[in-house]
């Protein structure tokens, strides 16, 4: 069940030989797999047609942190020691403290992350913080922007502009081009699942946006040729400091949130026709229906 | 508040540049400078320990005969240099020590470094006083490694005519560049060779994340062979494509209802292939082989009588050969909340004024190791096209060798002295003016002009 699982399945019903340990694969959420393993078979049954989507999305979780692994195992391959003599050994000189600090650490990517946010946070709150470090403070950019600037710190309001219903298209927003530089095509998810209403930043003196028409992305109704933005509208949109880790990660397009999930068999790979009345797993047809249930059975009891 | 340094008053910028793309799988170096090139060596970025105990670093990677078991240190990780403690080791193995195989002194050596875009601010200044508090390069340049490859000839890859050699190095005007390497797929457009930072994009689906879930399929369906994903790393290479047509794939991949096995499965279809395992001792390689319906029997009753020495392990690959790469066109096959690359195309393009969306669609490179999947382009190409505005002209390219063609931008810029001293710090200039200063010079701060 965690990730490459086919193997855990007998931790549950077996005992564990004496010289043998099963190493869990993720950190958290697998320590806390083991426990729950006797817990999911006494409370499964009585749920089995609808498996919850939260514990669902627990699994998947769990899979994606399994596949996001450096090594099937927890290792550690410390730094090998040297000779004394330091022979052959490239010497730099004098250790600064700063330097025996990074080289000391081992953190990870996620911790420092964690810290990043922390520290932004911090800095959304105060705002009026004189010079902090680089990009702490920038949000998502938005140098071309004609309308309100949204305050520091909410930033991220700005790609929330999903109005699902008048999603601009790229035509109409030819004619405020390099007013407003957001044609928003397949537009993006955020944090929260808003819809919130556009502000009417894109608008040169209307407040309120023409209503949609489904020919609107038809390039036959342009009604002018889009016009190359000037040097000046270029620089502007180069100064632009970086966005943040969080804010480059792709969204989930509207689009793409509206269209059904498509299903594999658990165990052959092919279409998830079928779906287990017990796990509420996917297969394709009788025959890995019942190869499926063989485990499931195991896993999960009567 | 910028210190500008005038050609005379500063100091002589070093003869030569080592050049590092500093990759999680590979890390990508060598020296340029304006009289010679060398090309880049490709260097494993990780320490290894195989099952005999014995930890490799870098470069001495290519002495282990025996994958099995093996497992890994990664300085890099989500793309981002965070482990310095085992990056020195591997740099100075790779550039310090005595026997380096590319040794340099960094008193009298710049260096040009890549990382990923959107780098965490801490993990920058980490990396600036490394180089420059421990290592002491003359001078350095921090860069997004998209960026380089505006320095490369874009317009002989759309096998337009070539550049101009006797003019000055200039990078292309648009581009619209994607590195799919083994952390993640990140889309960059170029103005100039300088990022448009608004409009960058980061899908969470690489090399890395594609070898998982073939190593969880095998696993599930054939071998154990999850303490094997250096192999499986292979038998992706060596197999994996991206379907043009998922659904029909997925058709002739299929065994067929109970009771009715289909010919085309026991035949292969033309999709089924068949991967020989290296054993270690005779095999030290895999090999690819076209699906051999009787070779499952055939192996059953060779180990059953006859010699050993004809036994082979074989994993029959069927549809993990397209399931896995169609990730990057589909991260919600397995739940992930992101769209595929073509949609993110389109994501970071709504960012920038229309008017520029036809040069960007009509230069649009990729590099990366996933650049050499098989399909990869022409599904790339067909499905961004489906998603443009119909008039716009859509181009996708790879260079000749994707994984060195940012190294091979970078050391085009370093031929550049005057244009790459401009973009870089010295030593001095950190010395007097200290990281956070380099920080917001790497930081394309509005103030600074390049
Ligand atoms: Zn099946
Ligand atoms: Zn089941």
């Amino acid at each position: 069940m965690i990730n490459f699982g086919v193997r855990e399945v007998a931790i549950s019903t077996v005992p564990v030989a004496p010289g043998w340990a099963y190493v869990p694969d993720t950190g958290s959420a697998a320590s806390a797999s083991q426990p729950s393993a006797r817990k999911r078979m006494r409370t499964l049954p009585s749920a089995s047609q609808h498996e919850t989507t939260a514990k669902q999305d627990a699994k998947i979780m769990r899979e994606l942190a399994a596949l996001d692994r450096e090594n099937h195992r927890d290792v550690s391959i410390p730094v090998p020691i040297r000779h004394r003599d330091n022979a052959g050994r490239a010497s730099h000189g004098k250790v600064t403290p700063a330097v025996r600090k990074i080289l000391q650490s081992q953190k990870t990517f996620a911790n420092h992350l964690a810290d990043y946010e922390a520290l932004s946070a911090i800095n959304a709150s105060q705002p009026a913080q004189p010079n902090p470090p680089p990009p702490l403070t920038s949000g998502r950019a938005t140098p071309t922007t004609a309308g309100p600037q949204p305050p520091v710190g909410t930033k991220r309001s700005y790609k929330k502009r999903e109005s699902a219903a008048t999603a601009p298209t790229p035509l109409r927003n030819v004619s405020t081009v390099g007013e407003s530089s957001t044609p928003v095509v397949s537009k993006s998810e955020s944090s929260h699942d808003t819809s919130m209403t556009d502000a009417p930043n894109t608008l040169l003196g209307t407040a309120v946006p023409p209503a949609s028409h489904p020919e609107d992305n038809n390039p036959l109704l342009i009604s002018r040729v889009p016009q190359m933005p000037s040097q000046e509208e270029i620089e502007k949109m180069l100064a632009a400091p970086a966005l943040s880790y969080n804010e480059a990660r792709g969204s989930l397009t509207a689009e793409d949130r509206r269209k059904p999930a498509k299903h594999f068999c658990d165990v052959c790979g092919y279409w998830g026709r079928v779906r287990c009345g017990r796990c509420g797993g996917r297969v394709c047809a009788l025959e890995c229906l019942a190869l499926h249930q063989e485990e499931c059975f195991t896993r999960y009891g009567a | 508040m910028a210190p500008r340094r005038t050609k005379s008053s500063g100091p002589v910028p070093p003869s030569r540049t080592l050049v590092i793309d500093n990759g999680a799988y590979t890390m990508k170096a060598g020296f340029s400078s304006p009289t010679a090139s060398s090309t880049a060596s490709v260097i494993p970025n990780c320490m290894a320990r195989d099952r005999e105990k014995h930890v490799y670093v870098g470069s001495q990677l290519e002495k282990c005969r025996d994958f099995g078991d093996i497992v890994f240190r990664r300085p890099v990780e989500k793309g981002y240099l965070v482990n310095w403690e085992a990056e020195k080791e591997i740099w100075d193995h790779e550039f310090f020590e005595d026997k380096a195989p590319l040794h340099c002194d960094p008193r009298e050596t710049g260096l040009l470094l890549t990382e990923a875009p959107n780098a965490l601010p801490q993990l920058q200044t980490n990396c600036d006083q490394i180089v420059f508090e421990e290592f002491g390069f003359a001078s350095y340049l921090r860069c997004p490694g998209p960026m380089l490859n505006a320095y490369n000839d874009i317009q002989a890859m759309f096998k337009a005519p070539a550049r101009d050699a006797a003019q000055s190095l200039l990078p292309a005007e648009i581009i619209l560049l994607i590195d799919s390497g083994y952390s993640h797929t990140t889309i960059t457009p170029l103005l100039q060779g300088r990022p448009v930072q608004s409009a960058v994009r980061r899908l969470d689906v690489g090399g890395k994340l594609l070898t998982n879930h073939l190593t969880r399929l095998l696993s599930l369906r054939q071998y154990d062979m999850r303490n094997d994903t250096y192999l499986v790393n292979e038998i992706k290479e060596a197999c994996c494509y991206v379907s043009r047509d998922f659904k029909a794939d997925m058709e002739a991949t299929w065994k067929g209802p109970k009771g009715d096995r289909r010919e085309i499965y026991e035949t292969g279809g033309g999709i089924a292939k068949d991967y020989v395992l290296p054993d270690y001792h005779k095999r030290t390689k895999g090999e690819v082989r076209d699906h051999d319906p009787d070779v499952a029997g055939k192996l059953k009753k060779m180990q059953s009588g006859k010699g050993p020495e004809v036994a082979e392990d074989i994993v029959t690959l069927r549809n993990e050969r397209f399931t896995v790469p169609e990730l990057l066109f589909s991260p919600q096959d397995i739940g992930m909340r992101q769209s595929g690359i073509a949609q993110l195309v389109l994501e970071s393009l709504s960012e920038i004024p229309f008017g520029l969306w036809p040069g960007f669609l009509a230069n649009i490179i990729v590099v990366g190791g996933n650049a050499n999947i098989e399909g990869f382009l022409w599904r790339l190409q067909v499905e961004i096209q489906a998603l443009a505005p119909t008039e716009c002209i859509v181009r996708v390219v790879r260079p000749a060798d994707p994984i060195v063609s940012t190294w091979n931008g970078g050391a085009e810029l370093a031929k550049e002295v005057d244009l790459l001293s401009k973009m870089s710090v010295t030593k001095q200039e950190y010395d007097e003016f200290g990281a956070g200063w380099v920080a917001r010079k790497f930081g394309g701060d509005p103030n600074w002009k390049w």
